[in-house]
């Protein structure tokens, strides 16, 4: 029986855009003595985000978000990561979730990539006890075959030296809803192969996935559903295959 | 709220540890460079106002311990923790990462150096100069009012520095100024009376208060009014960052 992982109802998100004035304190002393009513009393801007937006996401559903830049694709992301407080609407999800939106992550880069691995699997996997996590890091860094530049310092780290361990970690464990938000970018032809099987066979095991990407042939192959975004909402839901058509319609 | 005390326990203590390595180079040679800076200009200061500039002022030593070491780990602490969320954008950005849990790691590495340098000072003193062992007792107090503050302190100027990128820059002239406006090195009896509504204001003063007031010319009433003070400044600051942190949390992921 298919149950609901996810549900969003009527969600709303705006961005105050209130700093576009100034970006330093030195610009709000000049803008201060310039013309102080214009700082102090100058209008805001409102972007509206998402506008009242409504998404079901069962057990089993792979869902492709596609849509061109700015359509609050990764703000919508964040709403549901918890990252973002919406102006209004529900988020209800039920069972644990995992969100990604960048794999290129050191929080030390003075550090070894080993010792990045360890710090980062407590971010990504906050639930996790520590001999699993030490289980989930042993296991990640041995897929991420790069070997001696483990103990280098994550700094020295190529872009897809930096992917490879980033996404070796990511994909380690399954969870109830994943959201991955264009993070499979970087890492050399033949790796990207192999972190395909390997998260395909994650996504296999986990509860339900939103996925973000420009990607088609990623699309293709990870989900089995599909929406694409335009003006802070839902224009097209359904087949994978349709809703690329359908995107690339847009642009026509 | 529980949620967040479960991972700031899983996930504080790990990032403090791990800018401890990163600050130190993993040796212990990093470690004796990090603590040795404010044992230098504690002794730099001590030979340039007493020897030197021979100011009269009984326990010098303590006064300037209590005083200078205190400071030091405030601005050095504002000096980090501005920049932070800006440099940890990325991480932040990433995944769903409490801000706090970067400034809490950053105030607490900082706050650890800074107890070696203030304990290795400390112990010398205690024994040559003049420090009051009923005061001891009281440090702790002093010492938790001061690290509340700058939690709050620094809170507040992260969030600052994602808007206003200058803020950092302007938070480390300030300080350099503020440093000849508080009483560190001099004690407030040679403020006229007239400038002293200057070190009422002065937030780096009213928190260095409730630390000095336990190791010098320790008494029991100056203390409390201290620690009262300090209390009110530490409690707003952290407020002000808190109220500010609501108010811009969904901002600052479309600034940094």
């Amino acid at each position: 029986m298919p149950d609901t992982i996810l549900q969003i109802q009527n969600l709303n998100l705006k961005y105050e855009l209130e700093f576009h004035r100034s970006d330093s304190v030195r610009d709000i002393f000049v803008g201060m003595i310039k013309n102080p009513l214009q700082m102090l009393f100058g209008d805001k801007d409102v972007f509206h985000i998402i506008k009242d937006f409504n998404l079901n996401l069962k057990r089993g559903e792979r869902l492709g978000i596609i849509g061109v830049n700015g359509t609050g694709k990764t703000s919508l992301c964040r709403c549901i990561a918890g990252m973002l407080r919406p102006e209004s609407g529900e988020i209800t999800i039920k069972g644990q979730m995992r969100s990604i939106f960048d794999t290129n992550i050191g929080i030390q880069p003075e550090l070894t990539g080993k010792e990045n691995a360890i710090l980062l699997a407590r971010f990504i996997f906050p639930e996790a006890k520590s001999d699993e996590l030490k289980e989930i890091v042993r296991e990640s860094l041995e897929f991420s075959e790069l070997g001696k530049f483990l103990d280098m310092p994550f700094k020295n780290y190529s872009k897809g030296m930096q992917a490879k361990l980033g996404l070796s970690l990511i994909t380690a464990k399954p969870t109830d809803l994943l959201i991955l938000d264009e993070v499979f970018d970087g890492a050399d032809h033949f790796f990207q192969q192999k972190i395909s099987q390997r998260t395909l066979e994650m996504i296999e095991k986990s509860g339900a996935v939103i996925f973000v990407s420009h990607n088609f042939s990623q699309l293709e192959a990870v989900c089995n559903r599909m929406i694409v975004m335009e003006k802070q909402n839902i224009l097209y839901d359904g087949n994978v295959l349709k809703g690329i058509e359908y995107y690339k319609s847009l642009k026509r | 709220m529980n949620d967040f005390r479960k991972l700031f326990w899983a996930q504080v203590p790990y990032l403090t540890l791990a800018n401890m390595k990163s600050r130190y180079r993993k040796t212990f040679a990093g470690f004796i460079w990090v603590v040795m800076n404010p044992i230098l200009l504690y002794g730099a200061q001590s030979l340039a106002f007493k020897t030197f500039l021979r100011l009269e002022l009984p326990n010098f030593f303590t006064y300037l311990l209590a005083g200078l070491l205190p400071w030091i780990f405030i601005i050095q602490t504002a000096d980090m923790a501005t920049p932070l969320l800006v440099t940890n954008g990325h991480f932040l950005k990433a995944m769903k990462v409490h801000p706090l849990v970067l400034l809490l790691s950053q105030v607490l590495d900082n706050f650890i150096n800074f107890s070696f340098a203030f304990i290795i000072l400390l112990i010398p003193v205690c024994f040559a100069d003049g420090v009051s062992w009923h005061g001891l007792f009281f440090l702790p107090i002093g010492l938790f009012i001061l690290i509340s503050g700058v939690i709050g302190m620094s809170w507040l100027l992260a969030i600052l520095n994602i808007f206003y990128r200058d803020v950092r820059y302007v938070v480390s002239f300030l300080t350099g100024v503020m440093f000849f406006l508080t009483p560190i090195f001099y004690p407030v009896s040679y403020i006229p009376e007239k400038y002293r509504w200057m070190v009422s204001i002065n937030p780096f003063y009213n928190l260095i208060q409730p630390v000095r007031s336990t190791l010098y010319q320790f008494d029991l009433e100056n203390m409390l009014k201290a620690f009262g003070i300090g209390l009110g400044w530490s409690g707003g600051l952290l407020l002000l960052g808190a109220l500010y942190w609501k108010k811009k949390k969904n901002v600052i992921y479309y600034h940094i």
